[in-house]
């Protein structure tokens, strides 16, 4: 494609570099970063003062560190769901639902079992939320081999039937009887993960995060199975006349994103909020997409990715105090980090020359 | 060639293409082209699949630019850029893929395409006109009707309205009856004659010789991107035109020794499967290949041979008969149980079907085996393995690329192929299915292609050759079958056979005394 008046042309590249990829994802966050500053300007407030605080609320002390790393644990989760199904070009964008499914089979496996030993518990909840957000990744994806029904639909719909199903839970059978809030009661101690730190709120939810990425990243790098789900997500042609069955890696994909998801739901009840409640995620599902396709989709990378992400959400809150911005804000730039990265990808696969 | 029909008045011509050439990074698509078209014919452009018709009549449309050459419109020289350009210039085209919108109506889409609409719509005016123009040339559709609700065939003569629509002098059809039943090119003929009569050209891409026959006045033949001739269709008969179109210089000899073919390996019974769109494309093929054996698939692109190596390699269902590999019933294994029962696969389109251009050569040297040993050790790819054959089929196989690690997509089409024939030759098959293993390669890569599939005879492999270059298969194969309308129409021993013989099969013609 010619670009007129410039003498600039785009053509695809020729080769590829370490630069070349990861250049243009530098270069989209601080186009991101800029694009927000001017957003935080045109609100009135003082930029500086701003980042500042955006800062100092997610870095400054022991307490925020904390909590940006409480943040950055579900997201690390619901970044690998999107990661492993992105992978495979499976549109899974469902993950908020699996992780709201993944806190009520937790919070149905506590209930039902309330009398294990803390360790057996813990396993439980991870078995429980990870089965149950599975469950849900697996129904779409047997939607998708049985009946053609298009993963983004069925993803997007169950989030709705999870939520409503949620909010129908913690109004009557799970409701807490001696609240006027519409939550069910707190989960038992014995069921609550393991505090890293005395004092602070820091929850084993972000070790757990970590190994599973490691699994993740090993799942998809390292083993035949995931050189088959990349196969299939690149040529689902050649696969299958090469002997890949794209319907058994479609559901195997499902399962364990969805599961992942889960797993983030589990975490978040058992190691934060301890109660099912109807705003029980701020839209983790969805974060987890962005922080996915910020860290090009490369487990490795997510943990990071996240970090940044929680270090948003909790330091949009001091910025909110200090300089008067609303957290909204926070969500546009999330959203604009999306749309630059998006855009980076392009530079990624392409160059532009001068003719 | 005194049935050449010479331009008496360059005048009389409606579209002249004079010395026109198109290269593309691996082919020479056209070389030289010199064509021309009168007013009020049907001039069809003949030519195997890869032969350059679609890309001259892409060129003509302004879908590509020619590199060189010239083309001529009523009397004067175009540029034509892109097909908006051509369809002002009263140039219309209707590809293989149509271009309308599902849920749009008729007269909808053929509203779309106006330029002059303005910002409101005018459909009354359009379906009025419409209506004028079905009566004019008989056509019968319903103007109101959604896309999606239209066969085929009813969804071409939209197509085909809305170039006439536009008002034009000149219509391209890429190759029309591919999609229509026998009924339906029967009464696209008729039509096709009455708009001839009232001054309009036509322009009909075909590789059928009965159409050709049916329909033209002239014909243009092509092969492998180089003018053949241009001849008055009255002049010619099938076979004339089945030996211009097939051709008959070979390229370069390769020594075939001697061999005597051992054991049945594949055995294909009654063998029936259907196309993408659920019509029969295989009608009860049997043959059996043997050992040190290559079998030639002689036949027109879409007679089957797509269709009988799919549902060999295991990823089309047959709905009738068995295939058999060293007396096992295969029919209805998944690709996987076929390729361990030793059945490799050199696919046509490479890119498509046998390659994942994302991956690095390394990957896919081993796609296909990444549970197998040695590439698999415990829960995890061997990476020093898979690094260590890829090298050896690097080295052994001349495969040019900067590193092991490079992805697929940044070689050439000739190393791809060597990649493929690495890697399947490395799965010692019994059986090789080879679906045009040359097809857009420079000729030192197919020479290296002949003699590895020859070598591979020579080792004792049952090697099924599918080929559209007939030399290829005179060249290389022990016996030729022929299929055509997918069904075998004969085997011959390629010592017996003349290649006029294979192409009058080829279209059809059983009685092949004429």
């Amino acid at each position: 494609m010619l670009i007129p008046f410039l003498n600039l042309r785009i053509v695809r590249r020729q080769h590829e570099t370490k630069l070349s990829q990861i250049l243009p994802v530098l270069l989209a966050l601080l186009a991101a970063f800029i694009v927000s500053a001017f957003l935080v300007w045109v609100s009135g407030s003082d930029v500086k003062v701003a980042f500042i605080a955006l800062w100092e609320g997610a870095f400054g002390n022991t307490r925020q560190i904390t909590e940006t790393l409480n943040k950055a644990a579900p997201l690390i989760l619901t970044g690998l769901a999107a990661a492993i199904a992105f992978r495979a070009k499976i549109w899974n964008i469902g993950a908020e639902g699996q992780l709201l499914s993944g806190a009520i089979g937790a919070y149905w496996a506590i209930t039902t079992f309330p009398g294990l030993p803390p360790v057996a518990m813990f396993i439980v909840i991870l078995l429980s939320s990870f089965l149950a957000g599975a469950l849900i990744g697996l129904l779409s994806g047997y939607l998708k081999t049985k009946f053609n029904v298009d993963v983004i639909i069925s993803t997007v719909m169950f989030n709705y039937i999870i939520t409503f199903l949620l909010s129908m839970l913690v109004d009557t059978v799970y409701r807490d009887p001696e609240s006027y809030y519409k939550w069910s009661p707190k989960i038992p101690e014995v069921a609550q993960f393991p505090l890293l730190l005395t004092k602070y709120r820091l929850h084993a939810g972000i070790i757990v995060a970590i190994v599973v990425a490691l699994v993740i990243y090993l799942l998809i790098e390292k083993s035949p199975v995931g050189y088959e789900i990349q196969a299939i997500g690149h040529n689902p042609t050649a696969s299958n006349f090469k002997g890949i069955n794209k319907s058994k890696t479609l559901l195997f994909v499902m399962f364990i994103s969805g599961g992942v998801a889960g797993l983030a739901g589990g975490g978040e009840l058992a190691g934060l909020i301890h109660r099912l409640r109807i705003d029980f995620s701020p839209g983790y599902g969805f974060t987890g997409i962005i922080v996915a396709m910020l860290a090009g989709l490369n487990p490795i990378w997510i943990p990071l990715t996240s970090l940044l992400f929680g270090a948003l959400l909790t330091g949009s809150l001091k910025m909110q105090i200090v300089a008067g911005i609303p957290v909204a804000l926070v969500y546009a730039i999330q959203a604009i980090v999306l749309l630059f990265v998006i855009t980076a990808e392009f530079f990624t696969l392409y160059e532009i020359r001068r003719d | 060639m005194s049935k050449s029909s010479q331009p008496q008045n360059i005048e009389e011509f409606l579209l002249e293409v004079r010395n026109l050439t198109k290269r593309f990074p691996m082919v020479l698509a056209n070389d030289r082209i010199n064509m021309n078209i009168k007013e009020g014919e049907v001039h069809c452009l003949l030519g195997e699949n890869g032969a350059g018709k679609s890309t001259l009549a892409e060129c003509i449309f302004g879908y590509y630019q020619p590199d060189e050459g010239e083309i001529r419109f009523a009397g004067e020289t175009v540029e034509i850029s892109s097909p908006s350009e051509a369809i002002k210039l009263g140039i219309g085209m209707v590809h293989q893929h149509f271009v309308l919108v599902p849920t749009f109506s008729v007269v909808e889409n053929v509203a779309l395409g106006l330029e002059s609409s303005g910002v409101l719509l005018n459909l009354e005016k359009v379906e009025k006109r419409l209506i004028d123009l079905c009566i004019d040339y008989d056509v019968e559709i319903d103007l109101k009707a959604r896309i999606s609700d239209l066969s085929v065939g009813e969804q071409q003569w939209v197509e085909i309205l809305k170039a006439l629509f536009g008002g034009v002098k000149l219509l391209i059809l890429d190759e029309p009856t591919a999609v229509l039943t026998p009924q339906e090119s029967e009464k696209l003929f008729t039509v096709l004659k009455k708009m001839t009569s009232q001054g309009l050209a036509i322009i009909f891409i075909t590789h059928k010789l009965k159409e050709v026959m049916e329909i033209s006045d002239r014909v243009t033949v092509l092969r492998k991107g180089q003018l053949v001739d241009t001849v008055d269709t009255k002049d010619m008969t099938k076979a004339e035109l089945a030996k211009m179109m097939v051709g008959r210089e070979v390229v370069f000899h390769v020594d075939k020794e001697q061999i005597q073919k051992g054991e049945p390996i594949l055995e294909v019974r009654d063998l029936w499967a259907n196309n993408d769109r659920g019509q029969i494309a295989l009608e009860g093929i049997s043959f059996a290949l043997y050992e040190n054996e290559i079998l030639g698939l002689a036949g027109v692109a879409g007679n089957g041979q797509k269709e009988l190596i799919e549902t060999l390699v295991g990823v089309r269902k047959a709905t009738r008969g068995e295939i058999l590999i060293d007396g096992e019933v295969i029919t209805h294994s998944t690709p996987r149980d076929v390729m361990e029962k030793g059945l490799g696969h050199i696919p046509d389109d490479r890119i498509r079907e046998g390659l994942v251009t994302e991956f690095s050569v390394a990957k896919n040297l081993m796609l296909g085996q990444q549970r197998d040993r040695p590439f698999r050790k415990g829960l995890f790819l061997d990476k020093d393995q898979i690094d260590l054959h890829a090298q050896g089929c690097v080295d052994s196989y001349e495969i040019m690329t900067p590193t092991l690690e490079s992805k697929a997509k940044f070689l050439s089409g000739g190393n791809l192929q060597k990649l493929i024939l690495a890697r399947e030759f490395g799965m010692q098959p019994k059986v090789l299915l080879a679906n045009q293993p040359t097809r857009g390669l420079d000729v030192g890569v197919i020479e290296y292609v002949w003699q590895q599939l020859l070598e591979k005879r020579r080792d004792g492999d049952a090697i099924l050759l599918a080929s559209e270059d007939l030399d290829e298969i005179i060249n290389l194969a022990d016996r030729v079958m022929v299929i055509c309308q997918g069904r075998i129409m004969d085997v011959f021993d390629i010592q017996d056979v003349k290649i006029e013989q294979i192409g009058l099969l080829m279209a059809g013609i059983e009685d092949a005394s004429c």
